[in-house]
This record gives structure tokens, sequence and C-alpha cells, in this order.
């Protein structure tokens, strides 16, 4: 059951941009460790103090929009965040999530009803959500299957290493 | 240690040229002792030219004139002359003569429209991917034109290792510029420039544009990088803005880049697009800037998001490239993916005297299904700004007068290009900036530095009272260079104003036209750029 999350809601609104994510001031540093510390620092200043390793982002639409920097779902993966549930990801974040390995699911119903502090469980392979608080569960498109293979080895990196050596 | 052989020690200084690399290369072989290996073995000092026979040749077929094509190395016209003679280009290259491009093309216009019913996006990609045709929706895998990197090269080389592949697929596909912090801002951007110029060194790549050149966008088009008809990824989200001469290109992360260096390979996912028809004549004091910024207002930040754009219509056919790549640029943020204003004699005028190689552009069938059509009619439109902290947060330039700033910035891949410079001035000659203001101008590129210095704009601004910075992105992304205090407030004509962008969380950004920026620079707080046209 290694593809099965569980951790409390972290919710913010709409267009939540890569700039609040993690400002360009901490873009020099490329690591998790490094960068995770300053996540989402200019939109909640008590959001890395709280957040615990597995709890959940959730978000309305067009979560990270701007900028191309990677370092923002590094940062999220870095301040231990196990996935993203939004009503819609911006384009290049979409790709940046799914290169570095950080799961994210859109839902539109999950996104609206989930309130901060609830507690979910999310089965990456189905695409199901439980809000183990309110008892309510919802339903997001599973992942095509090579983009889960990326998810589950953890990233681009070792997809396509995978991917040279088996040639 | 074991002494390298001749051949090895050859090598190494074609790569490394001096003494000092070669011996920091080894691992920390101090100077002396390997041109005391040199003279052993009878290798000479580094002697190979600092420019190519094929780069000296190109530069003057392409431009036939000592001063310009100097200007491109950076040299002085005889300098440039003495390389020419080196090389025996003596001879001045034949010009291409505009009217026998365009009567080419007129032929081609109508070969090109081949598949009717299909987008640009699509039949660029179909044609990429090797197929007849491609549908909306499909994922298709196909080979870019061009691999654009910024300083996040430093990040794209680390996961590049990672990978494990040692050479890069292609290493003419691949640029270069370090704009973001240029010159380094702090130790760690030092270090992540040294690594990235160690990695061009070693991998050959000849498309590197080190801190003086400007905002990697500018150099790719000025450059002519890309060409109409080609497809292009950058680790950069406004890469869309190539798209001003009609090629196709967008912005990726850096694991993704990563990749593509090393297979050559990126999977795209055909979009659905967007058709905008602009028409009527611009109003005075409204600009390109004022028309994306109204169209960011109606299709919102998320408007075109994972969607392609295609703009027609009079108003864009007028306008110079300079005005379409500010189109191209802000479409990015509606989330666009490809933001294409299809090639017409504007762009083939444009890349006279930048390009000799061949290009075949590709345009949308005249029954081309889009997904929104968008129409436009700009002749009563006022200048726009967009407030905090979203791009589609726009309003009239009326509602927002009172507002005061404390810094205004004139630059960026937006709008650092000549024309914009030349607004600006225009309306600064002979005036001053407030006295609360600081001014920033910050040219998108060398040439245009330069441009700007002969035609005395660059005069005009400092003798207003602004201060001019080296070509980069300065400010912009709040790196460097004129970041805001707590509750300061800056007037910009750079691209995006989310909360913390250009420094504290609590300073805000309203965007702008140049002509705006420079009126509100001179009242001090918000203007509308027609009170002084």
């Amino acid at each position: 059951m290694a593809n099965t999350l569980r951790g409390r809601a972290f919710k913010y609104g709409d267009n939540v941009d890569t700039d609040v994510i993690i400002p360009a001031r901490y873009c020099t540093a490329y690591t998790p460790q490094e960068l995770g510390p300053h996540c989402l620092e200019d939109l909640d200043r008590e959001f890395v103090k709280r957040v615990k390793e597995g709890d959940i982002i959730v978000a309305g639409k067009n979560f990270g929009c701007g900028s191309s920097r990677e370092n923002a779902p590094l940062a999220i993966r870095g301040a231990g965040v196990s996935c993203v549930i939004a009503k819609s990801f911006a384009r290049i974040f979409y790709r940046n999530s799914i290169n570095i390995g950080l799961p994210i699911l859109e839902s539109e119903e999950a996104a609206d009803s989930i309130d901060s502090g609830d507690e979910l469980r999310v089965d990456l392979d189905t695409g199901a959500i439980e809000n183990l608080t309110k008892g309510r569960s919802f339903s997001s498109a599973p992942f095509p299957e090579a983009i889960q293979e990326i998810i589950r080895l953890g990233g681009m990196v070792n997809f396509v290493k995978e991917r040279l050596n088996n040639r | 240690m074991k002494i390298p052989h001749k051949k090895e020690l050859i090598e190494l200084q074609k790569r490394y040229r001096t003494d000092k690399r070669i011996g920091e290369a080894l691992g920390g072989v101090p100077a002396y002792l390997v041109a005391y290996w040199r003279r052993k073995k009878k290798i000479g000092r580094y002697n190979y030219p600092k420019y190519s026979e094929e780069q000296i040749k190109e530069l003057w077929e392409r431009l036939g004139d000592d001063a310009k094509a100097g200007r491109e190395l950076g040299i002085r016209s005889h300098a440039f002359r003495r390389w020419r003679k080196r090389y025996k280009l003596k001879e001045k290259p034949v010009q291409l003569k505009l009217e026998q491009l365009k009567l080419e093309l007129d032929i081609n216009f109508n070969l090109l429209r081949k598949s009717m019913r299909y987008t640009i996006a699509q039949n660029l990609l179909a044609s990429r991917a090797g197929k007849k045709k491609v549908e909306v929706g499909e994922i298709v895998e196909v080979e870019p034109d061009l691999a654009m990197s910024h300083d996040n090269a430093g990040l794209v080389i680390k996961q590049f290792r990672q990978i494990g592949v040692e050479k890069v697929w292609n290493n003419k596909k691949i640029v270069i510029p370090l704009d973001h912090r240029a010159p380094a801002e702090s130790e760690k951007t030092a270090i992540a420039h040294k690594s990235i110029r160690e990695f061009v060194r070693e991998q050959e790549i000849r498309n590197f544009y080190d801190i003086r050149e400007g905002v990697c966008h500018q150099v790719v088009v000025e450059k002519a990088h890309l060409l109409p008809g080609q497809l292009a990824v950058g680790t950069d989200s406004h890469t869309t803005s190539y798209g001003c001469i009609g090629a196709v290109s967008t912005g990726i992360g850096a694991t993704e880049m990563a990749v593509v260096w090393a297979t050559g390979r990126i999977w795209l996912l055909v979009p659905e697009t967007i058709k905008i028809t602009i028409d009527g004549k611009l109003p005075k004091g409204v600009y390109a800037k004022d028309v994306i910024l109204n169209l960011a207002k109606r299709l919102t930040v998320e408007g075109a998001n994972y969607k392609a754009i295609e703009f027609y219509g009079s108003t864009v056919k007028e306008m110079s490239i300079s005005e379409r790549f500010t189109l191209s640029n802000l479409s990015m943020e509606m989330g666009a993916k490809f933001a294409v204003v299809p090639f017409d004699e504007t762009a083939q005028t444009y890349l006279v005297g930048r390009t000799n190689k061949n290009y075949e552009p590709v345009f949308a069938g005249e029954e081309a299904e889009y997904v929104q059509e968008v129409e436009l009619r700009v002749e009563r439109m006022v200048p726009q700004v967009a407030c905090p902290d979203n791009v589609d947060n726009v309003k009239n330039v009326a509602e927002v007068t009172r507002v005061r700033i404390d810094q205004v910035v004139l630059g960026s891949c937006t709008n650092g290009r000549l024309d914009d410079l030349e607004i600006a001035a225009k309306i600064l000659k002979g005036r001053k900036v407030h006295l609360d203001v600081r001014m920033l101008v910050i040219p998108a590129s060398r040439s245009i530095y330069l441009q700007a210095m002969e035609k005395g704009f660059l005069r005009d601004f400092i003798e207003a009272g602004c201060v001019v910075l080296n070509p980069g992105c300065g400010p912009c992304l709040g790196a460097h260079q004129g970041i805001l205090a707590p509750g300061e407030r800056c007037l910009a004509t750079t691209n995006r104003n989310f909360k913390g962008r250009m420094g504290s969380p609590e300073a805000e950004v309203y965007l702008g036209s140049p002509a705006t920026a420079a009126a509100s620079a001179i009242r001090g707080r918000i203007t509308d750029p027609r009170e002084f046209l």
C-alpha cells in the first residue's frame, strides 16, 4: 500500500503562483532540504512551522502559475508535503511536479469541500481522495500509466535512466 | 601523478586554453608544471584562434559590414577586418534583395497551406513528429530545434549529470545566455555561473552568452537562433515569446531540459488553440502592452492554460516584431503554451541580415478549428495598468492615478527594446524624474544598449535622473538590482506583479507600458501618458 498517502490538509485559494511558493531570493538553492524551510513563506508564514511530513496542500484554480522554476515543486516536497490537490494546475508546474516526483491531483469537488485541518487519505493508483474528518470521498482522474511510472520511480531522471539502461 | 601524453595535453589545451585551467582540470596541478610538460613535449602556448573561420565567415556573409559584424562579437571594426583578412574573406557578400525574397515567398504561402483543417500548433507538431496530421489531445514525441536555458542551466546540469549521459545530444541546438542574476549577485550564483561556463567548455556549446549579452529571449530572437516554423523549448516560462517571428515555443522545467539535453526528445500534448483577432488603429498613448493587458483581463490568468494562441487582425499586421514580442511574451501570463503571430513580410524583413539559413514557415489552414475565438477592437482603448497581485487585475489608467510610486522599472523581455526606450526617452527628454522616485532603465540586450547610446536615449535618461543598468533581467524577478522594501510601490514595464515578486511581499507592483512608466516617473504617481504626448 505504498501508493496511499495520509495527511492533514492545508487549504489555499486560486492562482497560488510560483513566486509565493518559493520567492526568487531563495532560488539560488536547488535541493528540497534548502528550499523546504521557505516554502509558501510570502503567502503563509505559519505554514512551514505547522506542516508535518505527509501533509497535503489543497488549493483552487491555476495552482503553480507563473515562472517555470522547478524550485517550486522541490520546495513543496522539501517542506514534507506528500501531494497537492487543486481544481487545476498551471501547465509548467504540472509537468515539473511529475518530473521531480511530486504527486498532484485535479479535483474540483474535493478542493471545494476540504477545509484546512481535515484528515485526508489519497490513493494514487485510483485517484480516490477520502476526507476522513468529514467522511466524504471524491474521485480524480488517475494518471496515465507512463506518468504513474515516472512518479513511482521518483521522477523523470530515474525514469530516463531506466529507459536508457533497458535499451 | 602520471604526466599526460602529448595528444592528451593538446586535447586539454583545446578545451581549457590556459596552463592554469588545464592544471585545475587535472586536479590542482600548478600552472608552471603544465608549462614545463608542454615545453618538454614541444607544444606551444595556446594559440587556437579566438574566433573560428566558420564564425567569421557566417557573420561576414550575413552582415557584410566590419562595424556591424564586430559589434556582434564585441570587437571594433578594424579588429573584425583583421580577422576577416586572416581567413581571406575579401569580397563583399552578395546581399539578398528583399524584393526577390518576397516573390519566392508568395508562392510558398499557398504551398504551405496544405493542411486546411489544422492550426499552427497541429501543423508544426505533425511535421516534427513525422506524421501527416495530429489531433488535439494527442501526445507526440518530438525533437526541438532549439533548447534554451539561462542561469538555471546550473540546475539542468546537475540533473543532466544524474542521468549519466556523457555528451549532450546536439551542442549546436543549445543556447545559454546568462541574464537572471547578471552579474552574479551572490556567491551561490557565482558558483552556478562558474559551473555553467565549465560545462559549456566541456560540451563545446558554442551558443553560450556570458553576462554581457542581455535577456535570453531577446538574444535568441535578435541573433536568429530560432527561425519561423521551428520548435523551441526553454527553461523559462516566457519562452512563448519566439512566437513573434512565427516560431512555436514553450517553457519547461530544468529536469525536463536535462532529458532534452540527454536524449533530444520531449513529449508534448497537442493543444487546443484560441484565435485572437485584433483590429483597428492604436490610438495615441496606447501600445501593444496595453492591448495584451486588456486581453489578460478578458481571458483571465488561466484563460489560455494548456492552450495555444494565434494572433490575427489588422492591428497585429501593423505591429513591429518588438510589439509582437510583447504580445507573445505576456500570453504566458494567461497560461498559454504557445503564442504565435503567423509569419509575414514584417518577420521576413526582420530576419534579413540576421540569418542566411533557409526556413519554412508554418501556417494554420483556412478551416482550422479553434476552441475559442476572441475579437478585439482597439480604436477606443485607453492605457491599461495591471494592479497587484495578478496580471489580469487590469484597470484603465484613470482609475489608478492616485497611486503614489517609489520606483519605476523600464526594461525586461516584455518591454526593454529600442522602440520601448525611444517612447520613454521622448517623454523624459528635457524633464526630470520625480524626486521621490527611483527610475531604473534596463536595455534588453547589448545591441539595444549600443543603439540607445548612439541615438542619445541614454543621455536623455541620465539627464532626467534615471539609473541605467546593464542588459539583463534587472529586478523583474526580485533577484537583485532594485528590490522593494515593505510598503513600497513600483510601476514596471515587466511581466509579473505577484506578491513578493520584486522583493518584499508587502510591496506592490503595477504593470504598464513604457509610456505610462515614463509619465509616472515624472509625476511620482501613476499617470496617463497621454498628458505628455
